[in-house]
C-alpha cells in the first residue's frame, strides 16, 4: 500500500517536472516521467510506461545507451547531446544527463534520465560561428578594421584590419598618441584629435575623411568613424571604424584627371566638336562649336536640333547624313559641307560623323567634328582663278611667239629671197621689178612691226586707268570720224542706247572697240543689201553688255568660231582683211576685265557682244 | 616627162613673185596658176575633175592663207578620187615644229607625195616630181 501511495506520489511528482525527466528501473523500464518529456518526444502515458526505454533507439542508438544506462546503474553520471526528429520533420537538438535514481537507503533503483532541448541554442551559435565569418570576410573585403578605447584604462584596441591598414605588425599594441600619430600632419592630425576630444568630453559621434602615413611610410586615405558609448550616463568608450579608401580616392582622382583632360582636348581643339543624341539634338558641344553659333555657354545649345540652328536646308542635308550614320553605323569622314546660319552665315566644313554606340552596340547618337576651310576654300579658289589667268597668259604669249616666228620669218624669208635673186639677175627691167617687189616687203615688215607693237603695248598696260565713260559720247565721236565712211557705204546706224549708260573703261580702248567692231560691220556688209548696224545694251548682274548687230555677211562660225579673234586669221575673200583688228580689240576688252563673244549666221549678219565689268 | 601644169595657193604676192620666178627659169612654156586661197584652188580642182581635164602635177601650197587655209585644202583635196599623181609642196616661212608634226601626220596617214619646204626658197628642184612621174608612167 505504502509503495502504492509512493509510485502514486512520485508519479504525480515528476508528472509536473518542469524539465523533460524520466525515471527507470534497474530493468531500463519506464517507471514514470513529466509531461514535458512526454511532449518533448511525443508520447502518450499507456504507450510507453511499464516499456522497455530501449525499444524506442534504433540498433545503433541502442548499444549506447545500455551502456551509458548499465553505468548509471554503478553509480557514474553520463551526458551526451543527441538529435531527433519531431513528427513534422523538425530537427531537435538536447542535451541529456543521465544520473543513478538513489533510494532513501542510497541503493541505486534505477536511473534518472534529464534532458534539456538545445536546438535554438545550436541554432544561435551557428548563426552567430556564420556572422563573425561574413564580418570578417567583409572586413576584408571592403578594408574595414574596427578599434575600441577605454577611457578609463586609456587602453585602444585595434582590429587585425585596422593593423593592416596601418601596416604595423598584429602583435602591434597602439595606445591613442600612438594612433593620432599616424596621420599626416597637419589637417588630418589636427582633426582626428580635436574629434577624438570632443567624442570623449562631449559625446560626439563623427566620421572623417583623412590622410595617414602608414608605418612603411606610404600615404594612405581612410574614413576614421567613431561613436562614444555610455555607463551610467558617462562616457567610458569610444568605438568606431576605419576605412582605407586609397584606392577608391586615387580611381576618383585619375577619374577626375581624365575628364578634366578629355574636357581641356575636347574645348581647346581648333575644331567645332559636338555630340547629338538619336534625334540629332545637341548632347555636347565644344567652345569652338559654341563661338561659331554665337552663345556664351555650352548650355544655350544642348537639346538644340539643327533646325533651332541653321537654314532648313542645310538642316534636312545634315538630319539625312546623321540618320545615314547612326542607321549604318558607319563613320562619314572628312566630307565637305556647307553650314548656313539663321542669320544667313555661310561656312564651308570638313565634316566627319561618327556613330557613338552604346555599351549593347546600339547607336544612340553620333559625334561630329567640323573643321572651317572657308579660309583654304577661298585660297583654293584664288588659286585656281591665277591658274587660269596664268594658262590664258601663257597661251597668248605662245600664240605671239608663234606669229613672230611666222610673220617676222616670212618677211625676211622674202628680203632673203629677193637679194638672192637680185644677184644673179643680169636684165636692168627685171632688177627694178625685184627692187620694187624688195620695197614693198620692207613696208609689209613695218606694217607687222607696228601690229605687233600695238598688242605689246596692250598687254603690257594692264593697269591703265579705267574710267567710268559715257557710252554714248564716244560712240558720237567715233560715228563722226566716220562720217564719210557710212555716208559712202549708205550704213544706216540705229543706236537705241540711253545717253544715261556708263561704262567702266580705258577711254583710248574703247574708242578704238567701237572703230573696229564698227568699220568690221560696215567692211563685211551683204552686197545685195545697204548694211544696217543696231547698237544696244543690257545690263547682267554687275555688267554691261554692249552690242553691234549687223546685216552683214555673218561668219561660219562652226569652221572660224575658234579662230576669230586670233592674230592674223581672216575669214572673208576681202583685200582690206588684216586679221589684226578683232585681236587688237578682244585684248584690249581683256585687259579691262571684260569679255567678247559673237553670234553669227551666214548671210544673216553678225551681233558682236562686249562686256564691260561695272565694279563698285 | 615634162610638167605641164602647176598651181600656186598663196596669199602673199612676193612668193608668188618668187615662185613664179623660179618656174619660168625651168620651163618657159609651163603653166603655172594661181589662187589666193584654199578654197578657190579647190574650186578650180573640182571643176577640173568635173570636165575630165587632166589635173597640175604640182601644187604649191601655203598654210596660213584666209577663208581656207593649207591644212583645210589638204583635208578636202585628200579626199577626192583621181588626186593621187598630184605632187603637193608645202611652201612656208613658218619653223613651228607643230607645222611640221601636223606634215608628217598627213604623210603618214595618206601616204600622198607631199613635200615640205621652208622659206626662204632660192631654186626649185622639180626632179623628184619628174621621176615620180616616170615611174608611175
Amino acid at each position: 500500500m505504502l509503495k502504492a501511495i509512493e509510485t502514486y506520489a512520485l508519479s504525480y511528482l515528476a508528472q509536473q517536472l518542469p524539465q523533460p525527466t524520466a525515471f527507470i528501473n534497474t530493468s531500463f523500464e519506464l517507471v514514470c516521467a513529466s509531461q514535458s518529456w512526454l511532449d518533448y518526444f511525443e508520447f502518450t502515458p499507456h504507450e510507453i510506461e511499464g516499456k522497455q526505454i530501449l525499444a524506442f533507439f534504433d540498433e545503433h542508438g541502442k548499444g549506447h545507451w545500455e551502456n551509458c544506462l548499465e553505468n548509471c546503474l554503478t553509480g557514474e553520471k553520463e551526458f551526451g547531446i543527441q538529435n531527433t526528429v519531431s513528427s513534422v520533420g523538425k530537427e531537435q537538438w538536447f542535451e541529456w544527463t543521465n544520473v543513478p535514481w538513489y533510494d532513501e537507503q542510497e541503493n541505486i533503483i534505477g536511473v534518472i534520465i534529464q534532458i534539456k532541448d538545445i536546438t535554438k541554442r545550436l541554432e544561435n551559435e551557428l548563426k552567430y560561428e556564420k556572422l563573425e565569418n561574413l564580418l570578417k570576410d567583409q572586413s576584408e573585403i571592403a578594408k574595414v578594421g574596427t578599434w575600441e578605447y577605454n577611457i578609463g584604462s586609456d587602453s585602444l584596441f585595434w582590429s587585425d584590419m585596422t593593423k593592416k591598414i596601418h601596416e604595423v605588425p598584429l602583435d602591434f599594441e597602439p595606445n591613442m598618441d600612438r594612433a593620432i600619430n599616424f596621420y599626416e600632419q597637419g589637417h588630418s592630425r589636427n582633426t582626428i584629435a580635436m574629434l577624438a576630444h570632443n567624442g570623449i568630453h562631449r559625446g560626439e559621434s563623427w566620421s572623417q575623411k583623412l590622410k595617414l602615413i602608414t608605418e612603411k611610410g606610404r600615404e594612405k586615405w581612410v574614413i576614421a568613424a567613431g561613436k562614444p558609448l555610455y555607463k551610467n550616463g558617462e562616457v567610458t568608450r569610444l568605438i568606431g571604424t576605419f576605412q582605407d579608401i586609397t584606392q577608391q580616392v586615387e580611381q576618383q582622382k585619375k577619374t577626375k584627371e581624365n575628364e578634366q583632360l578629355l574636357r581641356t582636348l575636347v574645348d581647346n581643339l581648333p575644331l567645332n566638336l559636338y555630340i547629338k543624341d538619336a534625334e540629332s539634338r545637341k548632347v555636347l558641344v565644344n567652345k569652338a562649336e559654341c563661338q561659331y553659333l554665337g552663345v556664351e555657354s555650352p548650355q544655350e545649345l544642348i537639346g538644340q536640333s539643327d533646325f533651332d540652328l541653321y537654314d532648313e536646308n542645310i538642316a534636312q542635308i545634315s538630319r539625312d547624313e546623321d540618320l545615314q550614320v547612326m542607321k549604318t553605323k558607319k563613320p562619314m569622314i572628312g566630307k565637305r559641307t556647307i553650314s548656313i546660319k539663321k542669320d544667313g552665315v555661310s561656312t564651308s566644313f570638313l565634316t566627319s560623323k561618327i556613330p557613338l554606340l552604346n555599351l549593347e552596340g546600339e547607336c544612340k547618337g553620333l559625334i561630329g567634328i567640323s573643321m572651317d576651310i572657308s579660309e583654304i576654300i577661298q585660297k583654293e579658289n584664288q588659286l585656281s582663278d591665277l591658274i587660269n589667268v596664268t594658262a590664258i597668259q601663257n597661251k597668248k604669249l605662245i600664240n605671239f611667239a608663234h606669229i613672230v616666228s611666222h610673220n617676222l620669218r616670212s618677211h625676211t624669208a622674202n628680203f632673203s629671197m629677193l637679194v638672192d635673186f637680185l644677184a644673179k639677175e643680169e636684165q636692168e627691167n627685171e632688177k627694178e621689178r625685184i627692187l620694187e617687189m624688195l620695197a614693198k616687203a620692207s613696208d609689209n615688215l613695218m606694217d607687222t612691226l607696228e601690229n605687233l607693237n600695238e598688242v605689246v603695248d596692250i598687254s603690257t598696260n594692264v593697269n591703265l586707268e579705267k574710267k567710268s565713260l559715257n557710252l554714248n559720247e564716244q560712240i558720237n565721236r567715233v560715228q563722226e570720224n566716220l562720217t564719210a565712211f557710212l555716208h559712202q557705204n549708205k550704213v544706216v546706224l540705229d543706236n537705241k542706247i540711253s545717253d544715261k549708260v556708263y561704262v567702266k573703261a580705258v577711254p583710248a580702248y574703247l574708242e578704238s572697240i567701237i572703230l573696229n567692231l564698227l568699220t568690221n560691220a560696215v567692211k563685211y556688209q551683204n552686197p545685195q543689201r545697204n548694211p544696217k548696224i543696231t547698237l544696244t545694251t543690257e545690263k547682267k548682274g554687275d555688267q554691261i553688255i554692249f552690242r553691234i548687230e549687223d546685216n552683214g555677211l555673218g561668219i561660219d562660225m562652226e569652221k572660224y568660231g575658234k579662230k576669230l579673234f586670233g592674230m592674223y586669221k581672216t575669214f572673208h575673200n576681202n583685200s582690206d582683211a588684216r586679221g589684226i583688228g578683232l585681236y587688237i580689240t578682244k585684248n584690249q576688252i581683256e585687259a579691262m576685265g571684260g569679255s567678247i563673244i559673237v553670234c553669227s549666221e551666214v548671210n544673216k549678219g553678225s551681233t558682236f557682244s562686249v562686256y564691260f565689268k561695272d565694279e563698285n | 616627162m615634162r610638167i605641164n601644169s602647176v598651181y600656186i595657193v598663196d596669199d602673199d604676192t612676193i612668193t608668188i613673185f618668187g615662185l613664179r620666178k623660179l618656174l619660168a627659169k625651168y620651163s618657159a612654156d609651163l603653166v603655172v596658176e594661181e589662187f589666193r586661197n584654199g578654197r578657190l584652188a579647190f574650186d578650180s580642182i573640182l571643176s577640173l575633175l568635173e570636165n575630165n581635164i587632166p589635173l597640175p602635177e604640182v601644187i604649191f601650197l601655203d598654210i596660213n592663207m584666209p577663208v581656207m587655209d593649207g591644212w583645210a585644202f589638204l583635208d578636202e583635196f585628200l579626199k577626192l578620187p583621181n588626186t593621187a599623181g598630184v605632187h603637193i609642196k608645202i611652201i612656208t616661212s613658218s619653223i613651228d615644229i607643230r607645222d611640221r608634226e601636223k606634215w608628217q601626220t598627213y604623210v603618214k596617214k595618206t601616204g600622198h607625195q607631199i613635200d615640205f619646204i621652208t622659206k626662204p626658197i632660192y631654186e626649185l628642184n622639180l626632179e623628184d616630181v619628174t621621176h615620180n612621174m616616170d615611174l608611175a608612167s
